[in-house]
């Protein structure tokens, strides 16, 4: 209880607290509408009226930012949902045939996850984008594809630990089905690190999610995203600095704030 | 048993394991492509010639076998991976010229940038992981070891754009984009070496700590050598090898951080190839690059793999002394850490 209490884990859940109240109630932050631009004030600098300045239609950022917030970490969370799915299916799966019928079925879907996670995740999510056609939710797909070989591989280490315990052979022994097995005893006591990975994983979507829409794929433009409101602001880099750097910062501050609560669920037992 | 045939059985199987990783990787991605809805070469066309045409079946067709796309799943995979072993990466959709041509053509811009970011993202975090082992400042120390999930925590087009805003505008320094002058591969290569050298040196730092807890370098300390003796000459070699086994995901990182900052900057490049690949719909493209970037990974794992005996004497074949398992490659350091953590130090033990 007390880690919860350090500094640095309250602003993170801080952080995280403010970031759902953005994705869900973004009026509640910013009540302005995230479309409407004066054009009299373009490219204003921040000021206590702009918190961060205006773009190049007069549009006011911070509103642009806050409301930007749901596609962004919608589709970051969504691609951690698949990769947990996908991954931690595939984890279980592995950790659960080895050493009974499929240990060669073990040792070969373990080596094309070996392979999913060599692969640059940006590359797995941009043949999917091109696949399936551009917009957040085939980015979240794509990005979520590209994190599932770490989610398997983790899970089924887990599972491979908490299957040579003497509760789970105890239950075992008394009858209960191997599937029982696996679903009272096995996935609740090898849960807790793969949540530590998703948290992780979070950060990691948040970052390529952006990245990606900073390269054009994402939600078409006049709707915000982080990634593309970076994107947006690279025309003005030389004058307007506040379009590029304050949303990033956004970014940043969202990833440290993710990646310090994973750090903290994964080492308090 | 021989020599050649000691040397056959060491390199055979990592041979095998290095094709594996490339047909495995050419699987993964032509299952994506073909069990995603959508058809590639209908996509490319209606990229190519705007969204309100009719198309010609007849072209339709043509395209679908110039691309290796017709016939059914089985034949397109056996032909493609045919054409594979022979080199063969396919011919691009919206271009027409062969992927491999394509790749070629880009592929030094981008060594370039890569090259230089690893050796920069490398050295910078030797460095400080010696200060962060060395310096006589507890808060230094601690600061130090807190950096590395900032630098992969600042997304590449943040820091890029950051960049060239104080540097090229500001100061006029370095060119902010294009790849002519030979100036111009540094601030995307200072870009890249971020996240980089912030992995590298979480790998190394922890490999650091595991040498530090060891019974020699107690033992070294009780003999009274110095902080930094002790860093160079135990503690810096035994934690290598775990940190020369973090390359492998390195190279990853670098293919993929490629697309951005080669965006940022504007430079001809592997990056760029797969955005604007991305843009015109063009999967055979991308999925080249992937091949690509799966085969030099895993030629680096290889190396990696094949290293190991010349970093670390314990590993050698014929040695008498109790053989610790070779980290695989793919596995990220932690897992190595074995190796390290053992209390002999047979490098140094001998020389005293």
């Amino acid at each position: 209880m007390t880690k919860l209490l350090r500094p640095t884990t309250l602003v993170s859940i801080l952080v995280v607290l403010l970031c759902v109240v953005m994705a869900f109630a973004p009026q509640l932050i910013a009540p302005g509408d995230p479309l409407a631009g004066t054009p009299r004030d373009r490219l204003l600098p921040p000021s206590a009226e702009h918190l961060f300045g205006t773009d190049s239609l007069g549009r006011d950022v911070f509103t642009r930012v806050v409301h930007g917030a749901w596609l962004s970490l919608a589709a970051a969370t969504l691609a951690v949902g698949i990769g947990g799915l996908v991954g931690g299916a595939i984890g279980l799966l592995c950790g659960a045939a080895r050493g009974r019928v499929g240990t060669a079925i073990d040792f070969v879907v373990m080596r094309f996850v070996d392979v999913l996670i060599a692969v640059p995740g940006i590359l797995l999510a941009l043949i999917v984008v091109a696949t399936l056609g551009f917009g957040p939710w085939s980015i979240a797909l794509g990005v979520g594809l590209g994190a599932a070989g770490s989610f398997a591989r983790i899970m089924r280490a887990q599972v491979l630990r908490v299957r040579g315990e003497e509760y789970v052979e105890a239950a075992a022994v008394l009858g209960v089905r191997p599937l029982g097995v696996l679903g009272r005893h096995i996935l609740p006591n090898a849960a807790r690190p793969v949540l530590a990975m998703a948290a992780l994983e979070l950060g990691t979507a948040v970052l390529s999610v952006s990245a990606i829409s900073f390269l054009g794929f994402g939600v078409a433009p006049p709707a915000p995203e982080w990634g593309s409101l970076v994107s947006a602001g690279r025309d003005y880099i030389a004058t307007s600095w506040w379009l590029t750097v304050l949303p990033g910062a956004v970014i940043v501050g969202v990833v440290l704030a993710v990646t310090r609560l994973a750090r903290v669920i994964g080492e308090s037992r | 048993m021989t020599r050649a045939g000691t040397a056959l059985r060491l390199v055979a199987p990592k041979v095998l394991q290095f094709a594996f990783v490339v047909w495995a990787t050419y699987t993964v991605t032509f299952l994506l492509v073909r069990v995603l809805p959508g058809d590639p070469v209908l996509a490319a066309l209606a990229v190519q010639s705007g969204d309100a045409t009719t198309v010609d079946p007849e072209q339709l067709a043509a395209l679908r076998e110039q691309a290796g796309l017709d016939g059914s799943l089985l034949e397109q995979y056996l032909a493609q991976l045919g054409a594979l072993l022979t080199g063969d990466l396919g011919t691009s959709l919206a271009t027409g010229r062969t992927v491999v041509d394509m790749i070629a053509g880009v592929v030094p811009g981008s060594l370039a940038v890569a090259g230089l970011a690893l050796v920069i993202g490398v050295l910078t975090s030797v460095v400080l992981a010696f200060l962060a082992s060395i310096a006589p400042w507890r808060w230094l120390r601690d600061l130090l070891v807190q950096l590395p999930p900032l630098g992969v925590a600042v997304p590449a087009f943040v820091t890029g754009l950051i960049l060239i805003s104080v540097f090229s505008f500001s100061l006029g320094l370095l060119p902010a984009s294009g790849s002519r002058s030979g100036d111009s591969v540094i601030l995307p290569a200072v870009t890249l070496a971020f996240p980089v050298g912030a992995i590298f040196f979480q790998v190394f730092i922890t490999a650091i700590r595991e040498a530090e807890a060891s019974g020699y370098v107690f033992t070294a300390e009780a003999k009274g050598l110095g902080r930094a003796a002790v860093f160079g000459r135990h503690v810096l070699r035994n934690a290598l090898l775990p940190s020369v086994t973090s390359i492998g995901l390195l190279i990853g990182y670098l293919a993929g951080g490629t697309a951005v900052v080669e965006t940022v900057f504007s430079r001809e490049g592997i990056g760029r190839l797969v955005v604007s690949a991305v843009l015109a719909r063009d999967v055979s493209v991308i999925q080249g690059v992937i091949i690509v970037v799966a085969v030099v990974y895993a030629l680096a794992a290889l190396l990696v793999d094949l290293s190991y005996p010349l970093i670390d004497p314990r590993l050698r074949p014929g040695k008498a002394a109790p053989k610790p398992a070779a980290p695989s490659t793919f596995s990220i350091a932690p897992e190595a850490d074995a190796l390290t953590s053992s209390t002999t130090d047979p490098q140094n033990g001998a020389a005293k």
